[in-house]
């Protein structure tokens, strides 16, 4: 019996492409599982941060790498899909997969623009993906399609010129047969919202690093949410969802991101000033000591968490908060404060976990065997990749899905039938 | 007899509006070497693919010319559908006259594709084919440094079919004496035993690397062992030199009671006090804000100093580098057991009073100033790159990051990859490591090896850079610019140096044939006469 050649990798963030890529370069059959419509996960929704100078953010890598993986004729790609089941055992599992209906056929969208152009809802129920998403189909937002509400629109399927629009789908199921399964589920974002006094959801101004990635992404600069002025007193509160009561982790990204983005803001605004609540500030990584020497002349950094944020009459956020150097509490204002949100566990990961036989750690992560082996699993020959094993940034990502796919050829390259019976 | 060029446009399922292409097929057709002008509503389909490989054959086109969407968008496709119609994937030109036309005028913009489409037609009159070869590799591979990390990158290249030489400089393998082993009560032994029964491991201790030469998969190395040098060939060169570590302030005139990390780690388990510490002092984080390591060390040194003697320990410190897997529960576990924590905004005063280290700080939290009498301080440490790192680079030709270690602070470079192919880096050489990014390091290098040697052969575009030995007056410009290494002069005709530039190692940049003042250096797709011959395209006369 020969062995089998294929590894089904779980998500399509950057850890899944890294493994998917490095797999497929060593001759593997690589089938890229992604739940969502488009390949890219978290990282490729990410901004720029160059000012004159690339700040080594690592956010363009992404797009690269995408754009390899999809075009890769050993990886399939299987967006809108989640597993249902896996039997057997490592070097022959089979995979239950459901693949549900997405509306619009990646393989017949030519990217034109006409649907989105008849579509009568506000915002744009069908609409281009995020820039660096691929493949770049066009995406259709079940929530506000009133086609899918039960409406009779039909404008944007009877526009298309390929037909490749298409109501009538159900879901679909497919089983596939793999030696080696990679786990590369990612993160959730935590939900600011769960530390009500902070006031994200409930004050327009009040945003989250994500949200101002997102920001900067689509539209290059920074305006204020409220009145689209430019704001000139901007705060980012760290550890927001990390090193606390429940998230006994650093997320080990927000120090950096939160300085590379105030820099990106004092870039383009030098007269704006930038105020960074923190902790302990996370400052080492490869060539990160260059750009903090410079941040410390240009962001003021505060020693201490913030607790709680007003809104005041006249709309700006005043927040409370330790003055650590002057031994008392402190209150200061500002017209733009930026929540500093970790990495929490995938909200799917438990479901999956029994799913796969696999074992959740204490802190919700996906567990690992032994702690000097990160990408083993309990269950030989699934492994782990990337922050659906614990926090990491795009680099260590990329690191820890090289590593999984190493794991994985290990397994491919075990003689059949021998040396399994344990 | 003239070039057969055919010309596809395509409408884009009817989204690109306002050109006329009835008119604009009509002029097209009219261009020198233009034998057939194609309309397409979605060319990227299937069944678009399928009637432009049948053009392609049925009319013989000998160049293609693509007017649509953008060529990062779609080019792949194009490039695929050529070959499947016989043709080389670099005789195509793409003309984008949807982003960068239709899409961003107003009004009728006719004349501006047709200018785009004429200007696509010139460079790609003047392209040549492109072919890939396979060149032969070694499948040995030399690890230089034998610590933990060398070790298990040995081991596990084995596993994968490949034969490595462990390189050290020293008499005996270092695994066993690291001060992350200490840290981490890893047994070395069982790791050394195994490396050293494995066939495929060749063990040479007080070895020293002379000279190195040549490219990826044909390394040169002069190794000298013993009074002797030997030339060897590898496929790929793996660094694993380790770091070194320099005590700060050590307060010369508290002596021995002052240590350093790894020192501290032989303290504990060798018991080699003459009486049990019952105050330690920590100094952490104050000159050198970008390392992980010393919190690492100082957090587990600190809870096995509790647990051995219960001694009072304090840290006094700026800021905990808690970013690495455990070291947030490691460092709550700490506070737990309890040691304590100083945060300070400076670094306190070291020296000496009745016999023992004297600290002063500030607490910034409680707002006072601390003095502490400790029996043994644990100094601040800088981590550092190895000695020996930089003749090594320049041997290699391999940039350093601004702290001097190994690998470039670029972030397209994959974690444990160089500027240079076949140059590869593992654990504390290429920066500060917790164990977690070290056994990524360790995987990643055995997989990008694996990949590259294991066939015992590479594929590479032939002569896609190409440097003309007439035009050649071996200036040495574009050796020195290359990022990767892949250029060397060579000897032709008995007397003449010219440049050569290796398939293998090139990544096409084209720095080089931008810069060369002889013009003697030809990037396939980008030659001067291709772009000057589009320039040409549009000069109104």
């Amino acid at each position: 019996m020969e062995n089998n050649n294929n590894v089904l990798v779980v998500g399509s963030g950057i850890s899944g492409i890294a493994s998917a890529l490095e797999l497929a370069n060593a001759g593997v059959n690589v089938y890229l599982l992604e739940k969502e419509a488009l390949v890219g996960g978290h990282s490729a929704s990410f901004c720029c941060k160059a000012t004159d100078i690339c700040s080594q953010c690592s956010a363009c890598v992404v797009s690269d790498k995408v754009k390899e993986a999809i075009t890769d004729p050993r990886i399939t790609v299987l967006t809108g899909s989640t597993i249902k089941r896996l039997r057997g055992e490592a070097g022959d599992f089979h995979v239950e997969v459901v693949r549900r209906p997405l509306y619009v056929n990646g393989e017949r969208c030519i990217a034109c623009g006409l649907c989105t152009g008849v579509c009568p809802t506000d915002p744009k129920a069908i609409h281009p993906p995020f820039a660096e998403a691929l493949p770049f189909s066009f995406v259709l937002d079940d929530g506000l399609c009133l086609r899918i509400k039960g409406e009779r629109c039909d404008l944007c399927r009877t526009s298309c010129p390929t037909g490749a629009i298409e109501f009538d789908l159900k879901a679909k199921e497919e089983e596939l047969n793999v030696g080696a399964v990679i786990v590369a589920t990612g993160f959730d974002v935590f939900d600011a919202r769960e530390k009500g006094s902070l006031g994200y959801g409930r004050y327009p101004n009040v945003v989250t690093g994500l949200d101002l990635e997102h920001i900067f992404a689509r539209e290059g600069y920074l305006r204020l949410p409220t009145d689209g002025s430019e704001p000139k007193n901007i705060a980012f509160i760290q550890c927001v969802g990390s090193r606390d009561e429940g998230h006994g982790y650093c997320s080990q990204v927000c120090c950096k991101y939160a300085m590379r983005l105030a820099g990106l803001i004092r870039y383009q605004n030098p007269d704006a000033r930038v105020t960074i609540f923190y902790i302990d500030l996370q400052t080492a990584g490869k060539g990160f000591a260059q750009f903090y020497e410079k941040y410390r002349q240009d962001i003021r950094f505060v020693r201490g968490v913030p607790v709680e944020i007003l809104q005041t009459a006249s709309g700006e956020l005043e927040v409370k908060f330790e003055d650590i150097s002057r031994g008392r509490v402190s209150r200061d204002n500002f017209d733009l404060v930026v929540l500093s949100v970790g990495i929490s566990p995938a909200k799917n990961s438990w479901d999956l976990a029994r799913i796969l036989g696999i074992n959740l750690a204490d802190d919700g992560f996906f567990d690992v065997k032994d702690p000097l082996s990160r990408n083993e699993t309990n269950v030989e020959g699934v492994f782990l990749a990337g922050t659906c094993q614990g926090p990491k940034d795009i680099p260590d990502s990329i690191g820890h899905g090289i590593a999984a796919a190493s794991k994985a050829m290990q397994v491919l390259a075990k003689p059949v039938g021998r040396g399994r019976a344990s | 007899m003239e070039t057969k060029v055919g010309v596809f446009f395509c409408n884009c399922g009817g989204a690109i509006k306002n050109i006329d292409f009835d008119a604009a097929l009509r002029e097209v057709a009219r261009l020198p070497g233009v034998i057939s002008v194609n309309l397409d509503s979605s060319l990227c389909l299937e069944e678009g693919k399928e009637r432009m490989v049948s053009s392609i054959r049925d009319e013989k086109m000998e160049r293609v010319v693509v007017a649509g969407c953008s060529p990062l968008l779609k080019e792949h496709i194009f490039q695929g559908i050529l070959e499947k119609a016989g043709l080389n994937k670099h005789l195509l030109s793409m003309a984008n006259i949807r982003e960068q036309c239709s899409w961003v005028h107003d009004g009728d913009v006719t004349a501006k594709a047709v200018d785009l489409v004429r200007m696509a037609i010139n460079r790609v009159l003047l392209l040549q084919p492109v072919e890939t070869k396979e060149t032969a590799v070694s499948k040995e591979v030399l690890v230089a440094g034998s610590g933990f990390a060398a070790l298990n990158v040995a081991l596990q290249l084995s596993h994968l079919g490949l034969r490595t030489t462990v390189m050290e400089e020293g008499p005996v393998l270092r695994a066993g004496s690291e001060e992350p082993a200490a840290v981490y009560g890893v047994d070395a032994s069982s790791i050394i035993a195994e490396v050293e029964a494995n066939e495929n491991v060749e063990v040479l201790t007080s070895a020293r690397v002379m000279t190195l030469e040549g490219k990826v998969g044909g390394f040169g190395v002069r190794i000298k062992k013993a009074g002797k040098e030997t030339f060897r060939r590898y496929g790929a060169i793996v660094l694993a030199t380790g770091h070194r570590t320099e005590i700060v302030n050590p307060g010369a005139e508290a002596g021995a009671s002052v240590v350093s990390q790894k020192a501290f780690t032989d303290i504990l388990r060798n018991s080699s006090l003459e009486r049990e510490p019952r105050t330690v002092g920590f100094i952490l984080d104050f000159s050198d804000e970008n390392s992980r390591f010393p919190t690492l060390a100082t957090l587990n040194s600190a809870l096995a100093a509790k647990k051995k003697w219960g001694s009072e320990i304090y840290v006094f410190y700026k800021s905990v580098k808690v970013d690495s897997e455990g070291v947030e529960r490691l460092y709550q576990q700490a506070r737990d057991s309890g040691v304590v924590f100083v945060k300070s905004e400076t670094a306190p005063k070291i020296g000496v009073e009745d016999g023992r280290v004297k600290v002063e700080g500030r607490d910034v939290f409680a707002g006072e100033d601390l003095v502490l009498a400790c029996d043994v301080l644990v100094a601040e440490e800088l981590y550092l790159p190895a000695e020996g790192t930089e003749t090594f680079s320049s041997l290699l030709n391999v940039r350093t990051d601004p702290k001097g270690f190994w690998q470039d602070d670029n972030v397209h470079l994959y974690p444990v990859g160089s500027e240079k192919k076949g140059i590869f880096f593992v654990g504390g050489c290429r920066g500060d490591l917790d164990p977690g990014r070290m056994l990524a390091d360790i995987s990643g290098v055995a997989m990008n090896i694996g990949e590259l040697l294991s066939a015992g052969k590479v594929a590479a575009d032939f002569e896609r850079v190409k440097a003309d030995p007439q035009k050649c007056v071996a200036c040495l410009t574009c050796i020195r610019v290359c990022p990767h290494g892949a250029i060397q002069l060579v000897r032709v005709e008995s007397s003449k140096d010219v440049a050569q530039i290796s398939d293998l190692a090139c990544d096409a940049c084209g720095v080089c044939a931008a810069v060369c003042p002889a013009k003697a250096i030809a990037f396939q797709g980008y030659r001067d006469e291709e772009i000057l011959a589009q320039i040409e395209a549009i000069k109104r006369s």
